[in-house]
């Protein structure tokens, strides 16, 4: 067990090299660098001269190795790096900031569509093949269909531009909170309500089931202890799976609601190649990836004894 | 209070010249609203990128342009102005004389300047598309930071809306007759932020700080004619002498923002970025630069404590959302365009106080000077009479843009130079002029010279959906007078033609106008940084020469309409047309200037006010 835990460890940390290498390749390989996103009209007048002072101010003129080994060894020492463009500004400060508003939208939406998605699920699973089942399903199909920016836009437009209840951007208030919540909670919704019912009928076909309802348990019983029991690890373990992409999904809604987290840190970076804080937003999430396999690993030999790990 | 008389009020500090000129200028633009248009999202969609690929950076931004440097030296009278009232209450002959159609959108003031009586307190909210990375003078060249900067700092002379240069924390400037020494006089009695006296030593210290390269500054080049060190002979006194005759002196270094001395040196650059304290009407009361900015009234500013209590700038990156913010009153002014569709709605729906103002940057084809086929000047001008840009302007802009005569925009008005050498749409007068210049058609249907073939591919930004149909509407005229034009997509244009790597391609790009200085050396001269057209003229090289060290501004007009016309005779580059950007304000915020020509007017947010009856 512990020398299965510190393989893993030691396999992550050679992903989270990888990944970074990649991202910086892919970073300098793409046109633009973080001085232009600064000049804006100050690029008028600008000699080359005063431009290769600027650039070699922010080692944006050394080799690409050199900026990279620079970065890790800067991070060996624990050190993140600086934004060109924030400028001055420690990445880590940076990142630390912008994780507040993603984690609390995040843990809020998938809480939301948790509490909602599951009792749909079952009670799709339940009551299988009836109008109720198909009006969970037809909605869960909807979730996934429909692109968040879409549905994103569309909640603004009704309830900030026709109605006028909600405001539209900002992250101050609660109700700041309800048009982004919902948006993420649609599409987890979509995928967790479906994903319960199938699990449900599978388990509710089980020879246990009716082995439990001829012990002469009543149906209430059967139906939480036996079934919802076993039906839940699946789902307990695409939970937090899915906990770790939300964070990606919310690049698009942060950027629509304007609200400072991660994901729009992340795509304003990488739109001005600020690369030290694209750098450290893709080492977090590598890190959390990682983290959250190796943790989802565990649990399925804890929850299930049949699973061994070697 | 007639129209004539609220202008006068907006103008306090012009010379008469000005006044007059201003007129003449406000017909022009009046002209230019009903064809006028918007910033059509670039990049797929997504206007947010605009500003990001360097293509666009100068095209979509509207420059806080400005001026006749020399012209404006606060040297105006009130008497002055009293005696040219009288010709200035009709102007149909300034409408006649510009040439340009007299237009409701003219005649009706489309600012809301002078309104009533102006009202203390309120709060404005206006919007940018991405985070304020910075408060710092040094990094004003994004809009989003400089509407900002400019409203918490004052520079020695700052550009109204109008393009003119206007006294602010000098009271007077002397030039001297070698144009080599410029004396300041400053304005007494003004006040930092944190209540220190501002003076001399700190236009010495900014000029010194900035124009240094050890600091390696993204305005460094603006002090680049600069003999350092700069004289102080009294606490409001500044002395500076030049290396070189600089006629964009005033234009760029005398536009930087001044930062206190004793603030400045005690925080360094980087802690400045984020705790700035300026002479300027708004401090800063809170600020996160992923989200938001908010300012409130400096009490003690110098020309009185502005109106508003509160201005904030918050950070909206979609556009489309920008939109629905202004239209629900969640927000006032967005600095940063919209969709070209909402610029439409916005417009004709009435509720908004709407300007318009011609872009700056010339959409243009820049073509490789160097390849054979564009060296003949006479391949060149058949282009021009090829490509139907009316019909580009008219259908593809939906009338939302001007006709470019040259490289300058018409919203330079004291600058732009309409009388030049025109290329009307004749392909068969293009035919011709190919034919006669040795380009005759070969046997595959494409023209040819001395085994060069009339063949050559245009660049188009990868994603451009809103300039692809019109290099997609060129390959056909081209085609038409027997010219092959491939279209490829790239990510980044400008760079690969700076480089000489590209035959042709399509974006925008500012040939002179930026800070109101109409120098295009950056882009025309034959070593220029961003010669994108790698275009070779000794005598564009000695105009610009001339154009920089001319002082006198009716010398150097004369100067950069010989610039425009030589454009216009050589087509370095295939000028088509300059958007228009569109500018709204909740109809709630008064006292913005009326008929500006540019609509980076936000160093006067001092004079707006709120009235929530309107």
């Amino acid at each position: 067990m512990t020398a299965y835990v510190i393989r893993r460890l030691l396999q992550g940390i050679f992903v989270v090299f990888i990944v970074s290498f990649v991202t910086f390749f892919i970073i300098q390989a793409g046109p633009g660098d973080p001085i232009e996103q600064m000049l804006g009209e100050g690029a008028q007048q600008m000699t080359q001269e005063d431009l290769d002072r600027v650039r070699a101010k922010w080692g944006l003129d050394d080799p690409w190795y050199e900026q990279y080994w620079s970065w890790l060894s800067n991070l060996a020492k624990g050190d993140m790096g600086i934004s060109i463009v924030r400028v001055g500004q420690p990445v880590s400060d940076m990142i630390f900031s912008a994780a507040g508003p993603t984690v609390r939208l995040n843990i809020i939406a998938l809480i939301v569509a948790v509490l909602v998605a599951i009792p749909a699920g079952m009670i799709a699973a339940l009551r299988r093949y009836t109008a109720i089942d198909s009006s969970i399903m037809v909605t869960a199909s909807g979730g996934v269909a429909l692109p968040n920016f879409w549905v994103a836009l569309m909640l603004i437009v009704l309830f900030t531009g026709t109605l006028g209840w909600l405001p539209a951007t900002g992250f101050t208030s609660w109700k700041h909170y309800l048009m982004p919540v919902t948006v993420l909670a649609i599409t987890e919704f979509a995928i967790l309500a479906r994903l319960t019912r199938g699990t449900m009928l599978e388990v509710l076909n089980q020879d246990y089931m009716n082995t439990a309802r001829s012990k002469g348990l009543s149906e209430r019983v059967v139906i939480l202890r036996h079934a919802v029991r076993n039906a839940m690890l699946p789902i307990i373990t695409v939970v937090g799976y899915r906990s770790a992409f939300l964070l990606s999904g919310t690049v698009v809604i942060e950027t629509i609601f304007a609200i400072p987290g991660l994901g729009r840190l992340f795509y304003q970076s990488v739109t001005r190649s600020d690369y030290q804080v694209v750098q450290g937003i893709v080492l977090s999430f590598t890190l959390l990836v990682v983290f959250m396999n190796i943790i989802t690993d565990l649990l399925y030999a804890v929850i299930d004894p049949r699973i061994r790990l070697k | 209070m007639s129209r004539a008389e609220k202008i006068l009020e907006l103008l306090p500090f012009s010379a008469a010249t000005t006044r007059r000129e201003f007129l003449k200028r406000s017909v022009v633009v009046g002209a230019m609203i009903p064809a006028s248009g918007a910033l059509l999202a670039a990049c797929g969609g997504d206007d947010d990128d605009d500003d990001d690929t360097p293509a666009n950076t100068p095209a979509a931004q509207p420059t806080r342009a400005g001026v006749p440097t020399n012209a404006a030296g606060g040297q105006s009278t009130p008497e002055a102005e009293e005696t040219e009232e009288a010709d200035e209450e009709e102007s149909p002959e300034a409408t006649e004389a510009s040439g340009a159609e007299p237009t409701e959108a003219a005649t009706e003031p489309a600012g809301s300047g002078g309104d009533g009586e102006p009202k203390q307190g309120g709060t404005v909210i206006m919007m940018g598309h991405h985070e304020i990375a910075s408060l710092s003078p040094d990094d004003d060249g994004p809009t989003v930071h400089w509407v900002m900067t400019t409203a918490i700092h004052n520079a020695l002379v700052e550009l109204d809306s109008y393009f003119v240069l206007q006294p602010v924390l000098c009271e007077s400037w002397e030039v001297s007759d070698d144009g080599m020494q410029y004396t300041f006089k400053l304005r007494e009695g003004v006040k930092f932020h944190d209540g220190e006296d501002f003076t001399s030593e700190d236009v010495k210290y900014t000029f010194e700080f900035y124009g240094n390269p050890e600091n390696a500054s993204i305005s460094a080049s603006n002090f680049r004619s600069i003999a350092f060190p700069i004289e102080t002979p009294d606490d409001y006194t500044v002395v500076i002498n030049l290396e070189t005759v600089d006629a964009t002196f005033l234009a760029f270094a005398g536009q930087q923002q001044i930062v206190p001395e004793h603030h400045h040196s005690a925080v360094g650059e980087t802690g400045y970025k984020s705790n700035p304290i300026g002479t300027g009407p708004f401090m800063v009361a809170d600020y996160d630069p992923a989200s938001f900015c908010e300012l409130h009234a400096f009490e003690d500013h110098f020309r009185g404590r502005p109106y508003l209590d509160v201005l904030r700038e918050n950070i909206v990156p979609e556009a489309s959302v920008r939109t629905i913010s202004l239209e629900s009153g969640e927000a006032d002014h967005s600095v940063w365009s919209l969709l070209t569709e909402d610029n439409i709605k916005l417009r004709d729906s009435g509720n908004f106080t709407t300007f318009v103002t011609s872009s700056l940057a010339v959409n243009h084809f820049p073509i490789n000077n160097e390849r054979p086929y564009f060296a003949d000047k006479a391949v060149r001008q058949a282009m021009m009479h090829a490509i139907d840009r009316d019909q580009i302007v008219n259908e593809l802009w939906q009338g939302l843009a001007v006709k470019a005569t040259a490289n300058m925009s018409p919203a330079l008005a004291f600058y732009y130079e309409p009388d030049v050498k025109q290329y009307e749409y004749d392909p068969e007068l293009a035919a011709q002029i190919l034919d006669e210049a040795g380009w005759v058609v070969g046997s595959d249907g494409v023209r040819e010279k001395d085994g060069v073939k009339l063949s050559f591919t245009c660049l188009v930004i990868t994603g451009d959906q809103a300039r692809r149909p019109e290099a997609e509407v060129v390959q056909q005229w081209m085609l038409d007078v027997n010219i092959d034009m491939k279209i490829e997509e790239a990510p980044s244009t400008s760079q690969a033609m700076a480089a000489g790597d590209g035959d042709m391609a399509l974006y925008n790009w500012t040939y002179g106008g930026g800070s109101g200085e109409p120098d295009p050396s950056n882009t025309l001269r034959s070593d220029a940084l961003n010669n994108f057209s790698h275009y070779k003229s000794a005598e564009m090289d000695e105009l610009l020469d001339r154009g920089l060290t001319t002082t006198d501004p009716d010398e150097r007009k004369e100067i950069y309409s010989q610039v425009q016309k030589l454009v216009a005779e050589d087509v370095p580059f295939l000028f088509i047309k300059f958007w228009d950007w569109f500018t709204f304000f909740n109809p709630r915020i008064k006292g913005l200037p009326e008929n500006p020509l540019t609509t980076q007017f936000y160093n006067e947010a001092h004079k707006w006010w709120v009235d929530d009856q309107a």
